[in-house]
């Protein structure tokens, strides 16, 4: 079994790495001290396992778990963390296991045991997909509020987008088109999955096809009696359909 | 205890509210052609029985407290009026008794039947003048009340300080104290001797913040040594990602100022700075002095990508608070972003023990 550490403390990978010491089948094919670095590592190694910190610069593991699950990735994940009881449950949905720090040798190898048995259970490398999103197991842990930032996985490259920097989201099939800073970014995912996520004040879906950063709205054109336009700051137009209009009146009016 | 008894201040203050009613007495009588001795020796004592006796009205007016609403003036007038009658009666019947005793005196002799005349002016006089009190104690009522307001607002405030310094000791960050133990758990495979010492250093940690809890006030001297054991196991979990630069002006060491104030300021370092970088990043904490002024800074490196966050957090706007608790418009808070540098800076007056 190939196994990867991720966690930006040197001394918390070291614990399991002790631990995993034990464990001569199971080899530790790299320890990264952050999310880019795992996203990397994991396209070279394809671990079986890893083990996964939750709060870390720049990439969380959420959004880790995320980027690799775009790929069809689907290791075993073990979370390891000192996050608080409340995301507990959301970690149960969609992990092995989670260790909280610290822990002790006999949870440790338990959570090696639960590893193993989903490998065995499932000959082939990709286990089971899971019953909750990535996405929607990040939204979980948030625990309702909306989200600030997307993870974009382009070729080798991880972008991460702040969502004041973005401009609006357009559907494109299975995927929805991200608009930021002059840039278009492709992301695997439905237009009303990442709507659910984002804060409705902020954003609203002006389209079946767009959602629109309300801070980048100047006004709506009529053209004829039944288009609109959505003229933005930097001079671009969006269509607002007459249900996306309604919206953004009650918002209007609601303030 | 009526309260104007209760202070030499206030008897004297209303004591004088009589001198012009009294000289108003007098000069009724002398316009009725009264001698200046009867005028006089009529108007004075009866003006101080007149201040005393009308002092009741306090009780009346504690029986009967105003409401908000118009509703119940009615039955309230009625008993002021019919007080106002009776009371307006008695020191009418006061003054009478009074004419007879000063006739006993030469030269008052004719004093009987003059107040005989005046009686009915001296009982509507009585009676506008005890209304008059009965304002008069419902003002002080209303202040009474004001101030007692104000010092339970005070007081509740003081309890809401309290139980807030309790919970900011209580809040002891368990990311911080999980993360803590976790790093001890490795250590005492890889390096013993430092787990040993990481073992001292987060007992002292718990310690001093512990015992600084309890105080209101501390000297800076003990909230440097709280950040510097804070910092101190930090720099364990952290490695070379945590550099620390103190810049400590001995001088500033005594300055007083509410607990806890820089234990947040540190925490909000590690967390929204070093903690966010890969890299990590150098931590300054600076205290110097400045025309009498304590200036305590606190910078850390931000991650640039990230939005710059708006306004306080909750933990800064307590430290504003509880800074400006103490010294009012004589300390300063800042905290912002100087070329992805976040700084946050404390300025208050130098005041020591002693």
């Amino acid at each position: 079994m190939k196994a990867l550490i991720i966690d930006d403390e040197e001394l918390a990978r070291a614990v399991v790495r002790e631990h995993l010491a034990a464990h001569p089948d199971v080899e530790v094919a790299a320890e990264c001290a952050n999310g880019f670095e795992a996203i990397k590592a994991a396209a070279q190694i394809q671990p079986d396992l890893i083990f996964l910190d939750i709060q870390m610069p720049k990439l969380d593991g959420f959004e880790v778990l995320e980027l690799l699950e775009a790929e069809g990735k689907r290791p075993a994940v073990v979370f390891v963390t000192a996050y608080d009881q409340h995301a507990m449950r959301a970690f149960e949905a969609h992990a092995v296991d989670y260790l909280l720090k610290p822990f002790s040798k006999d949870r440790f190898d338990g959570a090696l045991a639960k590893a193993r048995a989903l490998q065995s259970a499932l000959p082939s490398t990709a286990p089971a997909a899971p019953a909750v999103t990535a996405a929607e197991l990040a939204t979980s842990a948030r625990q309702g509020k909306p989200l600030e930032r997307i993870v974009v996985k382009d070729g080798p490259k991880v972008t991460v987008v702040h969502l004041d920097r973005l401009d609006w989201v357009q559907a494109q099939d299975d995927y929805v088109l991200l608009r930021t800073e002059g840039k278009n970014l492709l992301k695997q995912q439905t237009l009303a999955s990442l709507e659910a996520q984002l804060d409705p004040n902020r954003f609203i879906r002006i389209h079946r096809s767009y959602i629109l950063n309300l801070d980048r709205l100047v006004r709506v054109e009529q053209d004829t009696k039944e288009h609109r336009d959505a003229i933005l700051r930097d001079g671009a137009r969006l269509p607002v359909s007459r249900a996306g209009y309604q919206r953004l009146r009650e918002l209007w009016e609601g303030a | 205890m009526h309260p104007l008894l209760a202070s030499r201040a206030r008897l004297g203050a209303y004591l004088l509210g009589w001198v012009p009613i009294a000289l108003l007495l007098i000069a009724i009588a002398r316009s009725q052609g009264w001698t200046w001795e009867a005028a006089i020796f009529l108007a004075v004592p009866l003006c101080l029985l007149a201040a005393l006796l009308f002092l009741s009205a306090w009780f009346l007016c504690r029986a009967l407290p105003l409401g908000r609403t118009v509703e119940g003036l009615g039955t309230h007038g009625a008993a002021w009026v019919m007080a106002a009658i009776f009371m307006g009666s008695l020191w009418s019947g006061l003054a009478w008794m009074l004419s007879r005793l000063l006739a006993w005196i030469p030269g008052l002799g004719d004093l009987p039947p003059r107040v005989d005349t005046a009686l009915p002016v001296l009982t509507g006089l009585g009676i506008l003048l005890y209304l008059a009190s009965v304002a008069l104690n419902y003002l002080i009522l209303a202040q009474e009340r004001a101030v007692d307001a104000e010092r339970k607002g005070a007081e509740l405030q003081l309890l809401a300080q309290e139980s807030e310094l309790k919970a900011l000791r209580a809040q002891l960050n368990p990311h911080f104290l999980f993360n803590s133990l976790n790093s001890l758990s490795a250590l005492t495979a890889v390096d013993p001797a430092r787990a040993r010492e990481m073992c001292v250093l987060l007992s002292d940690f718990l310690r001093r913040s512990l015992g600084l809890g309890e105080r209101r006030l501390v000297a800076l001297r003990e909230e440097l040594d709280l950040a510097k054991a804070y910092l101190a196991i930090e720099q364990i979990r952290f490695g070379h990602r945590l550099q620390l630069v103190w810049t400590v002006d001995p001088s500033a060491e005594p300055a007083l100022l509410p607990t806890l104030l820089l234990q947040p300021l540190v925490e909000n370092a590690i967390k929204h700075g070093i903690a966010a970088l890969p890299e990590g990043g150098v931590l300054a904490v600076t205290a110097e002095v400045l025309d009498g002024h304590v200036i305590l800074k606190v910078d850390n490196p931000l991650d640039l990508d990230a939005p710059v966050p708006q306004g306080l957090g909750i933990g800064m706007r307590q430290v504003r608070q509880r800074l400006l608790g103490r010294f009012g418009n004589r300390a300063r808070f800042e905290a912002g972003v100087r070329d992805g540098v976040h700084h946050a800076t404390l300025v208050f007056p130098l005041e020591t023990e002693s």
